[in-house]
C-alpha cells in the first residue's frame, strides 16, 4: 500500500465499519413491554447484536494475541525502568493532539500547560522519558476530540463496539479519527523509515494501553454474568464523568 | 498509517487498576444480610460522612494490613461490612425492577447469594491491598440526600486512584450506599450488568440467582 493510502487506511475502514455496524446488519427489536422498553433505552444499545458480534470477535482476539502479547511486555519489562518512562514518551508524542484540543475545548491555561509541558518534557525529560514538568507541578490531563465535541453540544449517540477498539459510540468514534488527523506525527515524513516508526508506535501503544488494563480487565471478566454489559456501562460512565468533570472545570 | 489493535479506548484506560475496581465493586456489593431497609433520603451532615468514612477507612485498612488471609481476618471483614454497607438498599437497586415481581423466597435466595459472591470477590482481592493508604478529600452533596466523601487511595506501585464514598442515612444510622471509582457508580454498573443477563436469559431471576450461585462456589 503506498504511504498516502496507507494513512487513510484507519480513518476509512473505521468508517466503513461503523456505517456497517448501523446500517447494514440486525438492529435490536424494540420491546413493547413498558419495563422492557426503560431497560432498553437505558441501554442505549439499538445495535447490540451486532455490537456483541464484533465484542466477541475483539474477545477473540484479545484472548489469543493481544492480552498474551500484553502479559508476555510485563513479564519481560521492569515497571519503573522500562514501561512507565516508555509510557510517558507516547503520552508526550500525543501532546500536538492534547494541545489543540485544549485550545479547542476553550481552555488557554489548559493549552498553555500542555505546551509547557511538551517544551519541558521533550528536552529536560529527555523527549519525555521522564515527567519533568509534573514534578514542577504541572500536571498531566486529557483531551480528546470526542470530548471537544460533547463540549460542543454534540451528543453522544448509541453504544457502538469497534472492530479492534473496542466500546465507543458515534462521537467518540469520529472523535478518534479527528484526533488521529490532528496528529502532526501521521503527516511528518515520507519513505520506509517513517512508516515502520509509525507501525513501531502504533504497536508499543497498543501494547501499552492493553498491559495497563490486564488486571481490570481480568477483574470484569472474573466477577462479571455480561462482561459486554458491564464494559457498556462503565464505558458511558466514565465517559460522562469525565465530560461533566470538563464542563465544570474554570479555565477563563 | 495503520495502528496496532488497541482494545480498550483511552477513557477505559483511565479506569482503575484490578485492586480497585475489585475492591469497590465488592465492597459496595459485599452484602450482608440486614433484613429491611428503611426509610430512605435523609440529609447527612458532611462532617460526619468525613467521620464515618475516615473510622470505617482505618478499621478496613487495619485489618487489610493484617496479614494473610485467615478466618479471624474474614470475620472483621464481615463485621465491617455487614455494619457500614447498606446490603439490602445495594442489593435492592442492582436488581431494579425485577425486585418488585420477585417473590419474598426469590428475593431472601437473592440476597444470601448476592452476599456470598461478595464476600468472596472481596476476600480473593484484599491481598492486593497490602500497604493501602487513604487520604479523605472534600465531600459533594448528591440529590437523593447523601453525601459523596472522595477518598484518594495510594497503593505502594500503583498510581493512586481517586474513590467515592456515597454516604446514605438509612433509619438513623449512616451507610455506605455506592462506592464510585474514576467516575463509574459500581452499583450502576452491577444493575446493568445483571438487567442486560436477565435480558438475555428469558427475564428469569431463577437463572440469575443460579448463575449467582455458581459464582460464589467458584465456577
Amino acid at each position: 500500500m503506498p504511504g498516502e493510502a496507507r494513512r487513510w487506511f484507519l480513518p476509512t475502514l473505521m468508517s466503513v465499519l461503523l456505517a456497517g455496524a448501523f446500517f447494514l446488519t440486525g438492529c435490536a427489536t424494540k420491546p413493547t413491554d413498558p419495563d422492557d422498553l426503560a431497560a432498553y433505552n437505558e441501554a442505549d444499545d439499538p445495535a447490540e447484536p451486532t455490537n456483541r458480534v464484533i465484542y466477541k470477535i475483539n474477545d477473540t482476539l484479545d484472548t489469543y494475541a493481544m492480552r498474551p502479547l500484553a502479559e508476555g511486555y510485563r513479564a519481560i519489562t521492569p515497571q519503573h525502568l522500562v514501561r512507565e518512562p516508555i509510557h510517558r514518551l507516547l503520552v508526550n508524542a500525543e501532546s500536538p493532539v492534547l494541545f489543540g484540543n485544549d485550545l479547542l475545548q476553550g481552555k488557554p491555561r489548559r493549552a498553555a500547560a500542555t505546551f509547557w509541558r511538551f517544551v519541558v518534557n521533550s528536552t529536560l525529560g529527555l523527549g519525555g522519558l521522564f515527567d519533568v514538568a509534573a514534578k514542577a507541578g504541572v500536571k498531566a490531563h486529557d483531551a480528546d476530540f470526542g470530548e471537544t465535541l460533547a463540549l460542543w453540544g454534540v451528543p453522544d449517540g448509541p453504544f457502538v463496539e469497534l472492530p479492534v477498539y473496542g466500546p465507543s459510540n458515534p462521537r467518540d468514534a469520529i472523535g478518534r479519527c479527528v484526533d488521529f488527523a490532528m496528529d502532526p506525527l501521521t503527516w511528518i515524513g515520507n519513505g520506509a523509515a517513517y512508516t515502520d516508526a509509525r507501525w513501531v508506535r502504533g504497536g508499543v501503544t497498543g501494547l501499552d494501553q492493553r498491559e495497563r488494563m490486564l488486571d481490570t480487565m481480568d477483574a470484569i471478566k472474573k466477577t462479571s454474568l455480561d462482561p459486554y454489559a458491564t464494559i457498556r456501562s462503565l464505558y458511558r460512565q466514565n465517559r460522562d464523568s469525565s465530560i461533566d468533570a470538563l464542563r465544570g472545570h474554570d479555565d477563563p | 498509517m495503520f495502528e496496532i489493535p488497541k482494545l480498550e479506548v483511552r477513557k477505559i484506560a483511565a479506569m482503575p487498576r484490578r485492586g480497585v475496581f475489585a475492591l469497590a465493586m465488592t465492597a459496595v456489593l459485599a452484602v450482608g444480610m440486614m433484613a429491611g431497609s428503611a426509610a430512605r433520603a435523609q440529609t447527612v451532615p458532611s462532617s460526619q460522612a468525613i467521620d464515618f468514612i475516615t473510622k470505617a477507612g482505618n478499621q478496613l485498612v487495619a485489618v487489610i494490613n493484617q496479614g494473610a488471609d485467615s478466618p479471624a481476618r474474614r470475620q472483621a471483614l464481615q463485621a465491617i461490612v455487614n455494619r457500614d454497607v447498606d446490603i439490602s438498599g445495594v442489593a435492592k437497586f442492582c436488581l431494579g425492577r425485577f425486585w418488585r415481581t420477585a417473590t419474598p423466597a426469590q428475593q431472601q435466595d437473592y440476597v444470601n447469594v448476592f452476599h456470598a459472591v461478595m464476600m468472596r470477590s472481596l476476600t480473593a482481592n484484599l491481598g492486593d491491598y497490602q500497604g493501602v493508604t487513604f487520604t479523605v478529600g472534600q465531600t459533594l452533596p448528591r440529590s437523593d440526600g447523601g453525601v459523596a466523601v472522595q477518598t484518594v487511595l495510594t497503593r505502594p506501585n500503583n498510581a493512586p486512584n481517586n474513590v467515592q464514598w456515597v454516604v446514605i442515612n438509612v433509619g438513623g444510622a449512616l451507610k455506605v450506599g455506592d462506592v464510585i471509582v474514576e467516575g463509574t457508580s459500581m452499583k450502576l454498573t452491577k444493575r446493568n450488568e445483571y438487567a442486560s443477563y436477565l435480558q438475555n436469559n428469558g427475564n428469569d431471576l431463577n437463572a440469575l440467582i443460579a448463575a449467582l450461585k455458581a459464582q460464589s462456589a467458584g465456577s
